[in-house]
């Protein structure tokens, strides 16, 4: 009887070896991923060398506004429509609980703590990875499918400086305009609900009450946002759309590995960045 | 000159090539019979410097193909795919011409003079300019390779399968516009090929057996 099953003790260091490896396993993937991330940033910030050549920097720039527009014009419009609609509810909410002349006087300090501080920052992140981090990782997910990176090679060009450099460029500059193009739309339509209670509101004033509160350290504060938040939603794109092998299927996972780990880390960026620089 | 001396192309799983060695001389159409899966295409890559992990020498005009930069590579090796081989974000001009975009100082006019001229060479169709990669059948898909390969005016071009679905007329128009260019260029060609229109154009012929390249006499 005894012959016929393994020794407990052995049983137990298989199942000990097992729970081990099962439980390190997520960290080592975590941190081979993270090395490989660093390394894709490291290769970019690399491929900046050839901008030093006129005509790497003229392909540079049609690929740069190519990419810019798609990325961050083009996402003015669900941008926009989100920033209207959060305008609205916001003074709707504010009127519900405050008499208007309180929310009138504390604009724009509310308006700096809820809307420039964080949801400015974080809603335009969402729809940047939502619209654009996905469309790049399934554009390099199928270019990695049917080996077009192999053929750039060949031909001696980039698929770094075609591709990575970019997206590593154009995201965060995106970011910092739909940053930007958010506070405004919330600002106009959160005026305009201001201006249906009270008809007498000054339009200038509440933009005065705004700029008051704006200082070095919040445009400081969101252009970090921008520039982490920007770079590493396109590195992690192009990361996992660079991870498809052979099959249409790993496209899809990739998109959605992808879009998870962005919502992740941006969402981790953002409330470090504010814990630190507004916890007094 | 073509010089490759002792070349090993191994894979994990098997090895094509054990210690081949050839020689192309300049101006020279060398083919090299190949059939499916023995290897011809990766061949083909390695002495177009795309494969890594080669053992042996792969000299080209005394310059060593694998220590070669890229915009050196491009402006010395063309290489014409068998099938693909076309970027898919770009239309077909584009497609040509990246190469002469990142290797050279040519302006946009005397891109499309280039182009224009090449594919009137090859008897190209130049509506095919405008066409995006998923709208060619394999047949352009190869000829606009091909056309590529040429685009940067190199002294080697490699040409992988180009017979395949292409009607044997326009087997020996293309490989009429091959010698000529070669006769005016001095360029060397090196094909993969099985197909018999191909072999009677070369200059000299090569098979690939038991995993050595050998001359084939008639």
């Amino acid at each position: 009887m005894e012959n016929q099953s393994p020794r407990p003790e052995q049983r137990q260091t298989w199942s000990v070896r097992g729970m081990l490896s099962g439980t390190l396993y997520p960290f080592w993937a975590l941190f081979n991923a993270v090395s490989e991330i660093i390394g894709l940033i490291s290769v970019a910030l690399g491929a900046s060398r050839l901008l030093f050549n006129r005509k790497r920097f003229q392909i540079f720039c049609a690929l740069f506004f190519r990419q810019l527009y798609n990325t961050g014009i083009k996402a003015l419009y669900p941008n926009g429509a989100v920033a209207i609609l959060i305008g609205a509810l916001l003074m709707a909410r504010l009127f519900q609980y405050l008499p208007v002349q309180v929310v009138e006087n504390q604009f724009g300090y509310l308006f700096m703590v809820i809307v420039f501080r964080e949801l400015g920052p974080l809603i335009s992140g969402v729809i940047l990875i939502a619209r654009s981090a996905t469309a790049v990782t399934s554009e390099i997910g199928y270019l990695r499918l049917r080996r077009e990176f192999q053929v750039l090679n060949g031909l001696g060009i980039s698929p770094v400086f075609l591709f990575l450099f970019p997206v590593f460029v154009s995201f965060p500059v995106s970011l910092l305009l739909m940053f930007i193009y958010f506070d405004i739309v919330v600002f106009l339509s959160a005026y305009f609900m201001i201006w249906l209670a009270d008809p007498n509101a000054q339009f200038v004033l509440m933009l005065i009450s705004i700029l008051d509160q704006i200082t070095m350290n919040e445009i400081a504060v969101n252009l970090l946002k921008a520039l982490m938040g920007g770079v590493l939603i396109g590195v992690i794109s192009i990361y996992f759309g660079a991870k498809v092998e052979s099959s249409f299927g790993e496209v899809s996972a990739a998109i959605s590995n992808s879009t998870t780990t962005q919502l992740l880390v941006f969402f981790v960026i953002n409330v470090l960045l504010s814990l630190l620089a507004y916890t007094q | 000159m073509l010089n490759v001396q002792q070349l090993t192309i191994s894979f994990p799983d098997r090895t094509l090539f054990e210690q081949a060695s050839f020689q192309a001389a300049d101006g020279e159409l060398v083919a090299i019979v190949s059939q499916v899966l023995d290897g011809g295409t990766s061949l083909m890559q390695a002495l177009a410097g795309m494969l890594s992990g080669l053992e042996g020498q792969i000299i080209l005009n005394g310059v060593d193909v694998l220590t070669m930069g890229p915009g050196e590579r491009a402006q010395s090796i063309g290489y014409a795919y068998e099938e693909h081989g076309l970027i898919s974000l770009y239309n077909v001009f584009q497609n040509i011409a990246l190469p002469l975009e990142f290797h050279t100082n040519l302006d946009v006019r005397e891109t499309e003079t280039r182009i224009v001229s090449l594919l009137d060479e090859l008897g190209v169709n130049h509506a095919l300019l405008t066409a995006q990669p998923h709208e060619l059948n394999d047949v352009q898909t190869r000829m606009v390779n091909l056309v590529r390969a040429q685009v940067m005016n190199p002294s080697h071009v490699l040409i992988d399968e180009l017979e395949g679905g292409m009607p044997d007329d326009m087997i020996d128009s293309v490989m009429l516009a091959l010698k000529e260019r070669k006769a005016k260029t001095g360029q060397t060609i090196i094909m993969t090929t099985s197909d018999d229109h191909i072999l009677r154009e070369a200059d000299r012929v090569l098979k690939i057996h038991d995993r050595q390249l050998l001359e084939q006499i008639e």
